[in-house]
Order: C-alpha cells, then structure tokens, then sequence
C-alpha cells in the first residue's frame, strides 16, 4: 500500500500515580486518588480503546503505566476497594436520577449512572477486575504500546550511586515482563528527567527508547538537524523522542488551552458539597467530613463564583469536545504539512501529556480523544498516528547526539524536586541507597529471613524514592502526606537496616511491613549490587 | 487529585515508626547536585571526630580564626581547574551554589582557610556535569542505524546530509521553546517566590572585559521540630528535623528579619532580630 501520510502523530499518555495502600486503614482519604483515576480516566480509556476497535477504526497509543499503578491495578486490597468505591456511586447516582427528574441536572445525573453503569460492566465483565487485562489486549493487538517507567517513577538526576539508577530500571523491567509477558521497549523516565549516561541502564534492560522534553534534543550536542521532529540516538544507540510544544501547549495552556472551555464540567462544584449533609454522608470517608465525591453537576460558565455556575450540559459539551478534536487535527496536519516541506523528511509530533489530565482535570478529555482518533482515521490522510517502535521500524537511520540534562518540570531542569521546601530529602535518601548496595555486596547468597527483610529493604527503599513526595512538598497539595510517606519509609529501612547489621532480625516487624509495603513481590535485592551494575554498565 | 493530610485526627494510629529522621548519621561526607544550569545543591556532614582531628594538627582555635568556605572546583576535562570560595558557616549543613558558568563540571570541598591562606580540606563531594543550558555550537553530523535488538549499530557517514541548513531548525525551535516557557509555567500554583533565581546577564556585547555581581540572602536556623517559627511575620516551615532555611533576594535597601520562634505549648518563646543592609555601587563603565 502506499505511503500517502506526510508525517506521523505519536500521542503519548504518562499514566502514573504513586503507590498508596493502606491496608492498617479501613478507609484511606489518598486512596481516593487511585479510585477517581479509575473511574474518571483510566477505564474512560479502555472504553474509548473497546469503541474504536469494535469500529474498526485503527488508532495508535504510546502508553505509560508505571510499575506503582500496575502493582495497585493488580492489588486483591486495591481491587475490592475500587468496587466498594463505584458502587457507592452508582447507588447516589440511582438516587439522583430520581431527585432531580424535572429538574435542570436531570440529564448530568442520567449520564453520571449510565457512567457507572459502564464501569461496573467493563470493571467486572470485561476485565473480571483486573484492567491490566484491558491494556495487555489493546497491546497485543497493536493499537497500545504500554511503556514502563522507573520502578517507583523515581528522580534519576538526583540519584548519586548508579546502582540506584540500575535499580529502578531493572526491577521496572522485570515487573513490566511479569503482567504484559515481554520486555518492555519503551521508558518514560519519571518527569522526562533525564541525565546524560543513565540511558546504558535502558540498553541494558533491552529498551530501546525514552522520552525528552523539548530542550532535552534542542540543547543537545551536536546540534539536532530536525529539531524535535525526528528522534535521535544516543551514542549508545537508544533513542530519545522529543516533546512537540505546540500541541502541548493547545491542551495544557491555562489561558488557551481547550480544557478552559467555558461549557465543559467545573472541577471545583462537587455534591459532596452541594447535598443534604445526611443524604451524602453515606458517601463520605468514616469521618464523615464533606468532601468530593467525584460527581460535579455544573459547567465552567464563565468568571462567575462558585454559586453563579451554570447546569451542565453533558451533550453540548460533547459538542465542543469534537470541535476541540477537529480544531487539534486541523493544527496538526499543517503543522506537519508544513514541517514536510521544511525538513525534507516525515516528521514525527510527539505530544505526551499525563493521562489523568484526560477525564480526572479535563472531564471531557476522553471524549476529545474519541473524537481525534476517529476524525484522524476517517476524514484525513495527512497524519498518521504511530508508535515509536513502529517509527524506528520504518526510519532505523537517526542522528546520534547526546541530548543535555533536562526535565519537563517548571524552568525545565531540577528545581521541583530539589528547593527549599524538599532538599532535606535527599542526605536521608542518599544515605538509604548507600546502605542498600553495602547490604547487597556485603550478603550476595542470603536465604531465609535475612533475603526477606533484604528484599523488604529494597522495597522501602524503592517507596522513599518516588519522585511525587518531592513534587508534593513542592506544589503545598498533600504535603503532610507526602512528607509522612518519606520519613516513614525511610525510617522502616533504618529500622530493618539496624536488624540486619545487628544480625537480630524481628520477625513480626517485618512481616508487618511486608503487609504494609507489598509492592513488587518478585523484587531480589541483589539488583542492588555494584556487580549487576557494572555489568549493565558494560552491557550498555 | 483530592488534596488532603490525613483523616482528622480522631484515626487511632495504626503506624509503626518514629516521626523523625536522624539528624546526622556519624560519618564526614558530602553531596554535590545538579539542580539547573546555573546552580547546584551541596550538603555536608562533619563529625565531631573529623573536627577533633583537624584541631590536633591545627590548633584548638583553628575553626575560630579561619574562614569557613566551600571552595567550588571547575573539573571539566577531568582535571581540577579555577575554582571560588564561597563563605558559610559549616553548621549550615547545606547550601545552594551559584556558577557563572553552565555546562561545566564542577566538584566542591568544604573546608578551611587559614589566615596564612592555605586551604584544609575537612570533606569533598562528587562531580556534576551541568547542562549546557543553550543550542549547542557544534555543527558536526553523525548518523547511525539501529537494529531492533541492538544487534547492529551502524555508523552512517554524514555526509549526505550536510549542507542543508544544519543547526538553525534547533536554533529557531529554541527561542520558541523558551517563549512559550516563559508565558506558560506548567506549575504555575506553586511559587516559592523567595526561590527565585534571577539570571545575570553577561554585559555589553562586543566588549572584551566585564563583570556582572549580584547576591541573595539566605537565612537558616533550627529550634524544636514542633515549635511555630515565623519570619518577619511569616510562618515558616520548619523540616522534620527542626531545621529551617529561607532564601532571600536581596535588593540594596535595609532590611529586617525578625524571627520568633513559640514552643508547641504556647509557653515559650525565643526571639532573634537579624537586619541587613545592601549597598550597591557600580563604577558604569
């Protein structure tokens, strides 16, 4: 068949969410995050994925999910709680479409239960409560290309020991081939975080591509022919995908992005607040505080306070949401029109955005994908979505540079995640990783409880390192949480790294922690050692 | 997503650990980070028995009459180049660093200098390469091709492809980038806005010889872990382990710092008042 397209859109969703699982609590505020995610974005997707399919409508997705949400995704605690958590909302939502029948918010309240409705089927019928198998099917079928990500999406640059750099990577690699029966081609390295070198780790874990921010390519050295519109390899031969700034700002824009749109959903009207309290505290947390409950029945309306919003009205937003979608595809196919005949090559506009943007942040997000992956199957030739193992399968011929430090956090480097508000993290962290590579050298055939409370060593050690709990203390959302969840796992590992030196290992505290913090149950400490480093080091 | 601590309060605890870290862990090393191209993150401990040490060979008096500094090294290239001293307090325990120039690799050593200006290592930190911060100057093409295993690297010859253009796509993406980065900050809620680092500018085009200075204040301090502290009537918050720090810039002008610090009782309080004053003059040439 021949080649009609111009060049190639690769959309890129960066689905992530630290690893929270509190099984000493009945109920768990965080856990909230998880369970909206669910609901709002994650099945929203494979709902989109199943539509489009039973269409016949060809579309292509890079797709992160990183090793935290596909350990939660797979989790029997996480997973009868997520039922517990929907179904609450589809007996409100049954209840409202009685309370409001003649009423403005009649057909909002309609859509929220046919909503739920299509949860509890794709939760439970498609996917006999595991979504993991959702994804692993549009994998196999060619249309997802699921990514991994550090092991707990931690902040490379930062790391000093590349033994921990070796570590996220290998353990995100081994967990990846656990759930989706083969390596991983692709990485999104947490926060587009990257620092010059750490690709020879990917290599060595067979990966064969990472993502970059803009500047990660532009200010690399030589510099690149096509900018961001080819990818480029590493002297290592790893390829690094650079992010398209123009799409990326359509969406994410605060002033000019779509989600702005007037008629779409209001985020910050919720019915936790808006109901009778006794009518929507069966819907609350235990302490029975109002807060949302993830069912919004107004739209942005305007400048207008709070009380001034609007009725939503879910079909005109649906509307606005396919214009979106043909306003996005209409950019892009002369933006890659014109990129065509600028670089004398296929350019390739590679757009990455979180994937909780999509139905958590913008509530008609799903929607506007549905609409684009239809419009770009259907109504043009221009553009064609891609993967980027697809792209290097068709182009394998890339310029080699060496792409400079960077990361897609605000002023483009570290300073998220290393200012006033978190740099006291970093000494306690540090400290953590060092021990844990003694431990690892120092033990290299431990057996029984000493390789259990080894390997729950690594896992407290994996937990302190994500990147969130710096962003976190960063951003002020969550911050007591975040903090907590640093100097607890922390504080855990200092514990069990005093039991193991003293050679007086308690049982019963690390089976309580292995209870707690059961991330990862394959992990093997000895992927913490100088050797295996070394060797990929080598390797790459 | 939700934001929130935790449940309110009436949640027993169910939670194993202490609420604190170490406040030190025993033995001198240091850390040197890379946080963007112009800057970087040093922390530091030194033990009792480091500073014993250097005492025996010293002095008693040594870390009174010498100058506590971190000598800042430029290594690019693999050896140990220029370097500038940066005046601290070695109980500050960390410490932001400012270099002038980006894409260059840089190591540190906190230490002493002696009134007969020789310098006493007490502890160096690791090397960081920064990024170079900007489009690269280096034209040069290489071309290669990558089998899917990684089987084959093929080096290409670039020589097909030179002579279109090179390096102006990257130069022109680049002001792009950097414009809409400045009119759109994808966490534009959060804003330390005493974090803010502005950028000197190296002066007049053309001219051979220049100088640009600046500098900002940074306060620190410690009390309890749980006592309120506030600045100037700020509440500041205090790290887990009772350390605080606040930087500041610092325009000509005076300035007062209060700081109060209550106990988590009510019932106590401390109070240091520290004022500042900047002057500013510049020869105009």
């Amino acid at each position: 068949m021949e080649n009609k397209e111009k060049g190639y859109l690769a959309l890129v969703l960066h689905a992530h969410l630290p690893f929270i699982r509190h099984p000493e609590y009945d109920d768990f505020l965080e856990e909230d995050w998880y369970f909206e995610a669910m609901c709002e974005t994650y099945i929203p997707l494979l709902d989109i994925y199943e539509r489009l399919t039973g269409e016949s409508a060809d579309f292509r997705v890079p797709m992160s999910l990183t090793p935290p949400l596909c350990n939660m995704m797979s989790d029997e605690l996480l997973r009868e709680r997520f039922r517990r958590y929907y179904n609450q909302r589809l007996e409100l939502a049954e209840k409202e479409v009685h309370r409001n029948r003649n009423t403005p918010f009649h057909d909002v309240s309609e859509m929220y239960l046919r909503k739920f409705r299509r949860i509890r089927e794709l939760y439970e019928d498609y996917y006999h409560g595991n979504i993991l198998e959702g994804f692993k099917k549009f994998q196999d079928m060619g249309k997802l290309e699921i990514i991994t990500c550090g092991a707990t999406h931690g902040f490379l640059p930062l790391e000093i020991r590349k033994e921990a750099v070796y570590a996220q990577v290998k353990i995100a690699a081994d967990d990846y081939k656990l759930r989706f029966g083969r390596g991983p081609r692709g990485i999104w390295l947490a926060e587009c975080a990257y620092n010059p070198g750490d690709e020879v780790y990917l290599k060595a874990n067979g990966i064969r591509y990472f993502f970059l921010e803009t500047h990660g390519i532009i200010y690399g050295s030589p510099r690149p022919r096509y900018g961001v519109y080819a990818p480029v390899y590493c002297p290592s031969g790893v390829a690094a995908f650079s992010r398209d700034m123009e799409s990326a700002h359509q969406v994410w824009s605060a002033e000019m992005g779509y989600p702005g749109d007037t008629r779409y959903r209001e985020f910050y009207r919720d019915l936790g607040y808006d109901l009778d309290y006794d009518y929507v505290k069966p819907y609350l947390h235990q302490d029975g505080v109002r807060r949302n409950v993830g069912m919004k029945y107004y739209k942005i309306t305007g400048k207008v306070g709070l009380n001034a919003k609007a009725p939503y009205n879910p079909a005109e937003a649906r509307e606005v949401a396919a214009s979106h979608a043909g306003n996005f595809m209409f950019n892009r196919e002369r933006q890659i029109e014109h990129l065509n005949g600028f670089l004398g090559r296929k350019p390739i506009v590679v757009s990455m955005y979180d994937a909780e943007l999509y139905g958590h942040w913008w509530y008609e997000g799903p929607d506007f994908l549905e609409f684009l992956f239809k419009k770009l199957h259907y109504d043009q030739k221009t553009v064609k979505m891609i993967t980027p193992s697809e792209y290097l399968e068709r182009h394998p011929d890339n310029q080699v540079l060496q792409p400079s430090m960077s990361s897609w956090g605000d002023k483009g480097y570290n300073e998220v995640w290393l200012n006033a508000s978190n740099d006291w993290m970093y000494r306690h962290l540090h400290k953590a990783v060092e021990r844990m590579v003694d431990m690892a050298n120092r033990f290299p055939n431990a057996d029984g409880i000493l390789k259990r409370a080894l390997n729950q060593c690594g896992r407290e050690l994996m937990l302190g390192m994500s990147s969130d709990w710096a962003f976190l203390m960063t951003v002020g959302t969550a911050k007591t949480y975040s903090t907590k969840r640093f100097i607890d796992h922390s504080n855990r590992f200092i514990g069990l790294y005093e039991q193991i030196m003293g050679n007086r290992i308690e049982e019963k505290y690390l089976a309580d922690l292995e209870w707690r913090d059961n991330i990862f149950s394959h992990i093997d400490y000895k992927v913490f050692s100088t050797g295996a480093q070394e060797r990929a080091a080598k390797a790459g | 997503m939700t934001s929130s601590g935790k449940l309110d309060g009436k949640i027993s605890q169910p939670d194993s650990g202490s609420k604190t870290l170490p406040e030190s862990y025993g033995s001198t090393e240091a850390a040197l980070l890379p946080r963007d191209p112009n800057w970087m993150f040093i922390y530091w401990e030194i033990t009792g028995n480091s500073k014993a040490e250097v005492s025996r060979t010293h002095g008693h008096d040594v870390f009174e009459k010498s100058r506590q500094v971190i000598r800042v090294y430029d290594a690019t290239g693999g050896q140990a180049g220029r370097y500038f001293d940066i005046p601290v307090m070695i109980d500050a325990r960390n410490w932001y660093i400012n270099v002038q120039e980006s894409g260059r690799t840089y190591y540190c050593e906190v230490g002493l200098v002696l009134p007969d200006g020789r310098f006493i290592c007490l502890v160096k930190t690791n090397t960081v390469n920064l990024p170079p911060g900007r489009v690269s100057d280096v034209t040069d093409e290489k071309w290669m091709t990558v089998s899917a295993d990684f089987d084959k690297l093929l080096q290409l010859s670039g020589v097909e492809y030179i002579g279109k253009g090179s390096g102006e796509v990257a130069k022109s993406l680049a002001q792009r980038w950097e414009m809409l980065r400045s009119v759109f900050s994808r966490a534009a809620s959060w804003g330390v806005s005493s974090l803010s680092s502005h950028a000197l500018h190296k002066g007049g085009a053309g001219k051979n010889f220049w100088l640009v200075a600046d500098c900002e204040l940074i306060l620190y301090g410690a009390t309890e872990p749980d006592a309120a502290v506030t600045v100037s009537g700020r509440k500041v918050a205090l790290n887990p382990d009772g350390t605080f720090s606040m930087r500041f810039a610092l325009p000509d002008g005076n300035m007062d710092l209060p700081i109060k610090a209550v106990s988590c009782d009510g019932t106590d309080s401390r109070e240091i008042e520290i004022k500042v004053t900047r002057t500013t003059r510049n020869d105009g040439k």
